[in-house]
Formats: C-alpha cells, structure tokens, sequence
C-alpha cells in the first residue's frame, strides 16, 4: 500500500471542500462535509481498492486518515 | 397489512406527514443535498400540498414515503418507494440529515432495501443516481448493476441477489449495533 495514494483516494470522497491540504495527519471528521454518505463512501472506497472491509467501529474509532490507513494496512497483509 | 412505526437499528421509520413538511423542505433546499436532486420550490404549502397527495398515494398503496427518527425522536432524513409494476419498485428521495450518525445512511438504505423485499415482497429495483453524486454512485455500485446512462445520471437495477450480498454486506458493518 502506498501511503500518498491512499490520502489521495481518501481527498477523492470530498468533493464540496478543498483538500489540497489534506494529508495523513488530517483530522478526516472534522470538516463541513463529513456525514454518514461521506463514511459510506470511504467503506466503499476501501472495499473497492484494497478489498478490505471497515466496520462501523472502525471508522468510529478513527480520527485520522492514518488510523483507516493503518486498520487497512493491517488487514490487506494478514 | 404494513405496521408502523418499525424500528429498526435504532432508527424509528414511520410514513412521512404533513406536518413533517417543514423538515422535507429544509433537506430538499440544502445547499449541499439539493445539488443532487430535481429542483425544489422553497414554499411550504407547495410542500404541504405535495404530501397530502402523496397520502392519497399512500392509502393506495401506490407509494410509501419513509421519515426516519433517532432515538431521541429526532428526524433524521426520508427516503421513498414508488413506482411499482408488477415485482420492480423504484427507491430515491434519500436525503440525510447533515450532522447524522455516521452510519444513518447504512441503516435508512438497509432498512428501505428489507422492507421492500421482505414486507412489500418486491424482487427487483430500479433507480437513478446523479454521476456528479460521487459518494453515492460509489456505494450503488458495489451491489447494483448498471443498466444505462446519460449524460447526468446512471440508470441502475438491484436484484434480489444483489440485495442479498448488500444485506451481508452492511450489517457487518454495523453489526455491534444490532
């Protein structure tokens, strides 16, 4: 998995704000447009492209891009 | 013989009423959610006088108009069933609250795909996305197959297997809450 790719996919589900700025670090919730289709479409997302599966926990537990990055890293390699 | 309320992962759905018109409008002239959907008049009584039709609907069994709550009785979006010819139903009007739980789009979608299958004993729906609907275009696609398109919409079918894997699929995700 490459680090820069997945930020980009995840910049990829927000189209009303700007995320140029977005980046490992950002915190993915806290912004105008996070509501439950953006998750829907960030489990979509990571299904789609790495075969992995989030659950509700996971993305409820997460606040970073780099805690999903890590949950699908985990699961692509086990 | 359809009773309602049903709740259903901690949403409570019930037929939308006139009174809740008001809250229909405001999802349906939200900056944000109406640039997905056919344009909408900002005049309640237009709105009033829309639902009392689509009661009349309702009571025909034509149409079922959903308002899903949370559990402090607070509505959090709609999402409709019409169009019903012989075992194929259209599903659309979905809007969410912004602000919502992550997972009330999961659960109004899941809930809306069961009570047409299962309650309404539909075998296959129809219906249409905005390409410029990105989240959700992304979503349909996972379990829908895509019959046509145009230049602004995809056209897309959902078959009872489809519905199936769909069904597996997201109360996995929010299975600790069910």
């Amino acid at each position: 998995m490459n680090i820069e790719q997945f930020v980009r996919q995840f910049a990829e589900q927000f189209d009303e704000i700007p995320t140029d700025d977005f980046s490992i670090d950002t915190k993915f919730k806290e912004n105008d447009e996070w509501s439950s289709m953006t998750a829907l479409s960030v489990i979509a997302l990571v299904d789609d492209s790495y075969s992995v599966r989030l659950t509700g926990d996971d993305i409820r537990k997460s606040s970073t891009i780099q805690d999903i990055y890590d949950i699908v890293a985990s699961r692509v390699t086990a | 013989m359809i009773t309602l309320p049903i709740k259903k992962y901690g949403l409570t759905f019930r037929m939308v009423e006139v009174s809740d018109a008001a809250f229909i409008l405001g999802l349906r002239t939200d900056p944000k959610l109406s640039r997905h959907l056919s344009p909408t008049d900002d005049d309640l009584a237009k709105q009033q006088a829309w639902i009392c039709a689509y009661k009349e609907r309702e009571t025909q069994g034509l149409e079922y108009y959903f308002l899903f709550e949370n559990e402090d009785h607070e509505p959090q979006g709609v999402v409709r069933l019409y169009n019903f010819i012989n075992k194929t139903y259209n599903s659309g009007s979905w809007l969410v609250k912004p602000g919502s739980d992550d997972f009330t789009a999961i659960k109004s979608d899941l809930f809306i795909s069961s009570f047409a299958i299962n309650e309404l004993g539909f075998e296959q729906c129809l219906f249409e996305v905005r390409k410029a609907n990105k989240k959700v275009v992304r979503f349909h696609k996972m379990f829908a197959t895509l019959l046509s398109e145009d230049e602004n919409n995809l056209y897309l079918i959902m078959d009872k297997k489809a519905y199936e894997r769909k069904y597996k699929y997201l109360t996995s995700i929010i299975e600790p809450e069910i």
